[in-house]
């Protein structure tokens, strides 16, 4: 997996996101039309990902609500533990698609 | 939620009191850049790419001259509103195809532990849509003026 793999999935962590809230944006009096555009979107974007690394997003979303959570201060922040130092310099690098040891969730630095 | 709890979310770092930008994606890219100078984002494109998203489901231009261009995004760490106005106005495909000269960004991280990003969606837009809350939005031309608004009864 590269730094293109982890875009991507947090593209469609972010789309994903926007979906499940459709409706209630919509409910603020927001122009909400083209709903299909969002779906066209969501396949296009899995049709850039690898089917291994989809299944792990799915498992993830399936059982957590969110398959990619920040880290910030080397700390998880979907199961708050602590990471080695040396995992989040090379986390901070894009270069490779992590995950927690702890939870198993997929890593996106923010600092 | 309060007009004045709004205010929190603000911050001088990106409020712009005149964009350059003339179209829709550059506001979009000058506003989020903003994030990016203050160290709030590290990646300006994925943001992009989501607002942009949010965009192309439906313009965040709501008429009367605003748009409030909003969306979660893993990339963020701390719900933001950025505030952005333009004298000549920038084509947004507002629903009442009018220029938007007024320009709200609320930004959001994917879970937030106070949960208020819908209700400070909300808020603004209830606030916006108050005809006296729009007039005095346009007369603000500093940092200090746009908490004196919010601050107000």
């Amino acid at each position: 997996m590269n730094n293109r793999d982890l875009e991507v999935l947090v593209n469609l962590q972010d789309l994903d996101m926007m979906i499940a809230e459709m409706a209630e944006v919509e409910k603020l009096g927001f122009n909400v039309q083209g709903k299909e555009n969002l779906e066209e979107a969501r396949n296009e974007l899995i049709r850039k990902m690898s089917k291994p690394l989809l299944y792990k997003y799915e498992k993830l979303k399936k059982r957590y609500k969110r398959a990619i959570v920040p880290v910030q201060d080397d700390v998880c922040l979907g199961c708050f533990m602590r990471l080695p130092t040396s995992f989040s310099a090379k986390g901070r690098e894009d270069a490779m698609v992590y995950e927690c040891e702890g939870c198993g969730r997929i890593l996106y630095w923010l600092d | 939620m309060e007009k004045q709890e709004l205010i929190q979310y603000f911050n001088v770092n990106f409020f712009i009191p005149e964009l350059s930008a003339a179209t829709k994606d550059e506001a979009l890219d000058e506003i989020t850049s903003k994030f990016v100078e203050n160290r709030c984002i590290r990646n300006q494109d994925i943001l992009l790419a989501m607002l942009k998203q949010r965009e192309n489901l439906g313009s965040t231009g709501i008429g009367k001259a605003i748009a409030i261009p909003h969306g979660r995004s893993t990339s963020v760490k701390d719900v933001m509103i950025a505030f952005g106005k333009s004298e000549k106005g920038i084509d947004f495909g507002a629903v009442d195809n009018k220029p938007v000269h007024l320009i709200f960004m609320v930004v959001a991280p994917p879970i937030e532990q106070s949960n208020k990003y819908l209700p400070i969606l909300g808020k603004l837009v209830e606030t916006i849509n108050n005809i006296k809350n729009r007039k005095a939005l346009m007369q603000v031309q500093t940092f200090e003026d746009l908490k004196n608004f919010f601050n107000e009864d």
